[in-house]
């Protein structure tokens, strides 16, 4: 049994739980995030060698960073850090959380998710931005709560990155 | 050559004393290592300098101890104090919890007993108290690695469940980390007791993981040690791999059975012995005291029932009435006509045997009691209704006006005070009245009636006269009369005989007069008669003639849908004539006939001798193109068959005849021998199919020469001396001339059809032994038929037998044996 802690970051309603809620197995209601600050799913994939069981905490999202409990990352291993594609400004958010848990905890592998692709009409990310980040080594989906799109792929390259 | 050692190694020499110096002078060699020595720690083998440094270490410490404690337990302080603190809460937990269960069990039963346990066993009270009253069980334990909170291992008690424990042991770390966060605890202390109604979390915290246990009910503080040490022992088995442990749990498979040993933890609840005994005749006293109770409060609540049932009668009435030591009295007053109390006791459970009553009869004036004695004294008729209006009695109907006399005396004896019987809605019907009724009764019956119209009717004198007009195919008014009272001799009737145009008695006319075939059926449609069926021309054409003569105004007889089956069923007919014909001919059995598109089939059996089937077709006026026949030939066992056949097989002499006798064939006459032969076997052959041919009335018929020469050749012996089977030669001639008479005969019977056959039978005296005779006569009457053969005779016709000394033609006396008796004789047979 391979299992790996994974922390997804996320500023405020950038939609972290929604995008996850098809993919996961889940136990624990979405209360618990408002309560504890933590909901705790679990993504079984099936890579080619292995399962690698990732643990998947969801923190609660909050724009201001500094409330943020730095703790919970204790032990991940890898990082979903989620963006609103339509927010610029929470992009912003993501990669400065994943730049908080690196100063603590030391680099991991991340993937990216630019959520809500599916208002292309709102968008507000550019594609040279994202392409810029892309060619600095970032790995980055577009992904939708509403069609599910990239969402497994993302998780599939998160765990590669991870069992190495 | 100092200057040459100066100046080669001059500077060598000064490095040299600058380092013996640098050694000789402790302070500067001190100063020298120490600033070494750091940096030669850090590249010396560990384990070597571990070796090297505990015993100066744990001496430095002593000494440290020795010269002042202080220093050391101000700098162990911080890492003691929460360990120390941890063990005395427990420690204070465990009191607390004993000293509750002490007080809780004191001065129970149950206390008392573990007392005695106590003090047998040597333990103290408390002790004997958690083990019996803490139940608990723990049914998971998790092993959570603690910087990640991943689930290291985990197991379950049977039949215990939860949900996925990976997702609960990251759950439980979150919230360890949520309380720790949340109240700002700094020590590296954790949330070791989670309570949920009967569950509870308990956690011990390791340097690298977290054992979580779930326990359901109440467990001893000493769990908590248990649950310790299998952390410990986990730590120090597998340190190395719980410190390097990165998600990947097979390293530490291990560890399970460690876990397993704290699931199977519990304390069950012990079972009592429960006093079944005591309770169970406890319970048995107490249901036999409850019924005895139930069921005497149910008698009386029963015998009241039936007192109240019993007040409640009409025309009885309860005076008193008690129970006494299970025994029930009643008296009171009763009308002969209100029920009977000791039938309403029936269906009350009441015990008839225990009531004791006594009833005084009197008359009640209740009207419904004035009515029934009414009712039985009266006798109304069937028309007559007696009821209780308000508190009268109302008799109401009809009735004759001497029942009406013995209502009106009946009501004025009744007493006064009780009902009144008004009598007065009764009509009286007097036989005459009674009379008219059924007459209007009788005349109301024939207007109903079809084909009867009554023109007028009246009563007069106690007579009645009608008169009207009457289709003859009507209802007989006569007939209508009984069963209406009416008298007939009163009636005066006239009718006028009339065709109805009814459509029903035309129909009914019309069937009397066509007689329609069974093929036709007449019926009603709307106001027409229709016909329909099948029907042959001359039918129809008496139809249509009928049709014509139907009066105008009545219906129309419709004949169209009769189809006109004439020439069809004029073949059909001669068919059947034609085959009940066959049916009739003797030897001609019709298995099968139908006819189909205008052909007829027919096949069957025939004998040969039969009468020709197409033969018979002339004259029935069936078309013989149209008929195809189809016979099996088979011999028929009718005597008459028979006896064709058997005269075509035998042809009999005209002097014999064959005749039916019964069902026997006989044969009567004469006939040559061998002609009755034949007829003999074919008797016989008959005899195989149950058939009788009797030959015994036939007479063989032998010409009269024939007899003579028979009667010659019989006559003729051929002699011969004693002992000799060839004859002496006196007996030559004596065989020539036989030989001549049997030629003629054989001649002359060939002649008249049959055949002469001769037996030559040989004989001898009795003298000598019997065998020696035997064989001697045939021997005689071979040499007799080689000397005939020899003669011309046909050896065919010559038979020949021994029969020794059985046949002597003389009785001998002599010693010397007969001369007579040694022969050879021929007899002759035709056939």
């Amino acid at each position: 049994m391979l299992q790996k802690k994974i922390c997804m970051l996320g500023g405020f309603a950038v939609g972290k739980t929604s995008l996850v809620r098809r993919f996961v197995q889940s136990i624990f209601s979405e209360t618990y995030l408002t309560t504890v600050g933590v909901k705790i799913d679990k993504k079984s994939v099936v890579l080619s060698d292995k399962t690698v069981d990732l643990i998947l905490w969801d923190l609660a999202g909050e724009d201001d960073i500094g409330s943020f409990r730095l703790s919970y990352v204790r032990g991940a291993t890898g990082l979903v850090l989620v963006a609103d594609g339509t927010r610029a400004a929470t992009l912003t958010v993501a990669l400065t959380l994943r730049e908080r848990t690196e100063a603590e905890f030391g680099a991991m592998p991340f993937v990216l998710l630019l959520n809500k692709s599916d208002l292309a009409d709102q968008w507000t990310i550019s594609d040279d931005a994202i392409n810029e980040m892309r060619q600095s080594g970032y790995q980055i989906y577009l992904t939708s709560a509403l069609s599910g799109e990239s969402v497994d792929d993302a998780f599939i390259q998160l765990a590669s990155l991870v069992s190495k | 050559m100092e200057t040459l050692r100066q100046l080669l190694v001059g500077r060598e020499i000064s490095e040299l004393s600058r380092v013996t110096q640098l050694l000789d002078v402790p302070e500067q060699h001190a100063a020298a290592v120490g600033d070494v020595l750091p940096r030669a720690v850090t590249h010396a083998p560990q384990a070597q300098l571990s070796e090297a440094f505990s015993p100066v270490v744990e001496r430095s410490v002593q000494r440290s101890i020795q010269k002042d404690p202080a220093t050391l337990t101000d700098i162990l302080y911080p890492l003691f104090l929460p360990a120390i603190r941890k063990s005395i809460g427990e420690k204070i937990d465990q009191t607390f919890q004993s000293l509750n269960e002490s007080l809780r069990y004191i001065f129970t039963w149950r206390g008392l007993k573990w007392r005695l346990e106590a003090w047998r066993t040597g333990t103290s009270f408390a002790e004997v108290v958690l083990k019996h009253s803490l139940i608990y069980r723990v049914e998971h334990v998790f092993l959570i690695h603690r910087n990640s909170g991943l689930l290291i291992a985990h197991a379950t008690a049977e039949n215990a469940t939860s949900e996925d424990p990976q997702l609960i042991s990251s759950m439980l770390s979150a919230i360890q980390d949520f309380a720790k966060d949340s109240f700002n605890e700094k020590e590296q202390g954790a949330l070791d007791t989670i309570r949920f109604g009967e569950l509870r979390l308990w956690s011990e915290v390791g340097p690298f993981a977290t054992l979580v246990a779930v326990i359901r009910g109440n467990p001893p503080e000493e769990l908590h040690e248990i649950v310790r040490d299998a952390l410990l022992r986990i730590h120090s088995e597998s340190s190395g791999a719980l410190e390097k442990f990165d998600g990947d749990s097979t390293q530490l498979a291990g560890v399970r059975a460690t876990l397993e040993t704290c699931v199977e933890l519990k304390q069950e609840d012990s079972t009592q012995a429960f006093p079944w005994l005591a309770v169970a005749a406890v319970t048995l006293v107490l249901i036999a005291a409850g019924s005895w109770l139930f069921l005497s409060w149910q008698s009386g609540q029963r015998w009241q029932d039936y007192v109240s049932r019993l007040e409640a009668q009409p025309g009885i009435i309860v005076a008193q009435q008690s129970a006494r030591g299970g025994h029930f009295y009643i008296s009171g007053l009763r009308d002969p006509l209100a029920a009977d109390p000791a039938t309403l006791l029936s269906g009350t459970e009441v015990d008839p045997a225990r009531v004791h009553s006594q009833w005084q009869f009197y008359q009640s004036l209740d009207p419904k009691f004035v009515l029934k004695r009414l009712t039985a004294s009266l006798a109304p008729p069937k028309s007559v209704r007696l009821s209780i209006v308000e508190d009268r009695i109302v008799a109401e109907g009809e009735a004759p006006d001497t029942w009406i006399d013995r209502a009106r005396a009946a009501a004025r004896q009744l007493p006064a005070g009780g009902p009144v019987f008004d009598i007065s809605r009764v009509r009286d019907v007097s036989p005459e009245a009674r009379a008219a009724e059924n007459w209007q009764t009788y005349v109301s019956r024939l207007e109903a009636q079809p084909g009867i119209i009554v023109a007028q009717q009246t009563a007069r004198g106690g007579h009645f006269y009608i008169s009207g007009l009457r289709d003859p195919l009507a209802a007989d008014p006569q007939a209508l009369l009984s069963g209406t009272g009416v008298d007939p001799v009163r009636v005066h009737a006239q009718w006028q005989p009339y065709q109805s145009l009814d459509p029903t008695f035309v129909l009914k006319r019309l069937t009397a007069s066509l007689t329609p075939p069974k093929t036709v059926r007449l019926s009603i449609v709307g106001d027409r008669i229709v016909a329909e069926g099948e029907a042959p021309d001359t039918w129809i054409d008496r139809a249509r003639a009928a049709a014509r003569e139907l009066s105008a105004g009545g219906p129309a007889f419709d004949i169209s849908k009769v189809r006109d089956v004439s020439p069809e069923a004029r073949a059909a007919e001669h068919w059947q004539t034609y085959v009940s014909r066959l049916e009739a001919q003797p030897g001609i059995i019709v298995a099968q006939q139908t006819a189909k598109g205008g052909h007829f089939y027919i096949s069957g059996l025939r004998d040969p001798q039969a009468a020709d089937p197409q033969a018979l077709l002339s004259g029935t006026g069936v078309d013989p193109a149209r008929v195809h026949a189809q016979w099996q030939f088979y011999q028929s066992l009718d005597p008459k068959f028979v006896l064709k056949r058997l005269t075509a097989s035998l042809t009999p002499p005209k002097t014999a005849r064959l005749l039916i006798a019964k069902d026997r064939i006989v044969v009567v006459g004469e006939a040559p021998a061998a002609w009755i032969n034949r007829a003999r076997i074919a008797s016989q052959q008959l005899a195989a199919d149950g058939l009788t041919l009797e030959i015994s009335d036939l007479r063989e018929l032998t010409p009269k020469e024939l007899v003579h020469l028979r009667e010659g050749i019989q006559a003729v012996d051929i002699l011969f001396d004693s002992g000799e089977a060839v004859p002496g030669p006196e007996q030559l001639p004596v065989l020539d001339r036989l030989a001549n008479q049997l030629k003629e005969l054989a001649t002359d019977a060939r002649k008249a059809g049959v055949t002469a056959r001769f037996m030559l039978t040989g004989h001898s005296d009795t003298t000598g032994r019997e065998t020696t005779n035997l064989s001697i006569s045939v021997a005689r009457a071979e040499t007799v038929r080689a000397l005939l053969k020899k003669r011309g005779v046909d050896p065919e016709l010559l038979l020949v037998r021994g029969a020794g000394t059985f046949e002597p033609a003389e009785t001998e006396k002599a010693q010397t044996g007969s001369s007579v008796n040694r022969r050879v004789s021929v007899s002759v047979n035709f056939d």
